[in-house]
């Protein structure tokens, strides 16, 4: 059985993209309070659909930064909160290499670029708050 | 006679995939849920034969939604929707009591085999 993908890509662009502007909005929230639980799961759960909706088109690249954005909201609400100003920075990051993405996605059609320093970076271990204010506090 | 489905996920992309997969193979899609509690409602309105159940939804998770329609239709036919790396919630909503499940991105002839697979067992033990 054959779908029609050229329908599943526009439907795409069009979730993510309201997605996006959700991220950004509940990114906006945590900047005020680094332990909004309501933030902390609307992120999670946007990445995992956009991981979804990408896997589903073959957009691996797109797939990759959204799974390990979305792994690290689960980590970071096990954490109970995002540690730091680097913390909830790397995670704008992860919202700009989506967005970014999404928009080659939107002008060529064509599966975007792999993003490895992103994805790196969104692997590395998340810092509890406490481990974060330790390193903050210690001498230099 | 055609099997009539409920569609649970909160993504429109993957209602529709659904959609466009199952009603050419003889499926009735009889519904639709954004969220776990709307999943959990329309199936009590609807009483559909099967229910494809996605896991991560807003308002209520589709685990905790699998838990309230088996407390009410202890044989209801639920299959999971799930997601790389989402193994252990597999496992939890199997054991809440869903018979299986189908893994993103779909493959259009595993989704339509797994959902056979599940309503001819289900017609052998006697459905809710």
């Amino acid at each position: 059985m054959a779908l029609d993908m050229a329908k599943y890509r526009n439907l795409f662009l069009e979730e993510a993209t309201e997605h996006l502007g959700e991220i950004s909005v509940a990114l906006l929230e945590l900047e005020k309070d680094r332990a909004s639980v309501e933030s902390i799961d609307l992120i999670f759960r946007m990445a995992h659909s956009i991981k979804s909706m990408a896997a589903s088109l073959g957009f691996d690249s797109v797939t990759e930064v959204a799974h390990h954005l979305e792994d690290r909201m689960q980590e970071i609400r096990a954490a109970g909160s995002v540690s730091s100003p680097e913390e909830l920075s790397l995670l704008f990051r992860g919202l700009e290499g989506l967005e970014a993405m999404v928009a080659v996605v939107r002008e060529s059609g064509e599966p975007p670029q792999a993003h490895p320093d992103l994805v790196e970076a969104l692997s590395r271990p998340v810092r509890s708050s406490a481990a974060a204010k330790k390193k903050a506090l210690s001498p230099r | 006679m055609k099997a009539r489905v409920l569609i649970a996920d909160d993504a429109s992309f993957m209602r529709q995939m659904i959609r466009e997969i199952i009603e050419p193979e003889g499926y009735e899609v009889v519904g639709e849920a954004t969220d776990g509690i709307e999943a959990v409602e329309r199936f009590d309105e609807l009483q559909p034969d099967l229910v494809t159940m996605d896991i991560v939804m807003p308002k209520r998770s589709g685990i905790d939604a699998v838990k309230a329609v088996i407390e009410n239709h202890p044989h209801a036919c639920i299959v999971m929707c799930s997601a790389l790396g989402q193994e252990t919630l597999v496992m939890e909503a199997l054991q809440a009591g869903a018979k299986d499940f189908i893994v993103k991105p779909f493959k259009p002839d595993n989704v339509v085999a797994t959902l056979d697979k599940v309503l001819e067992k289900t017609d052998e033990h006697g459905g809710d």
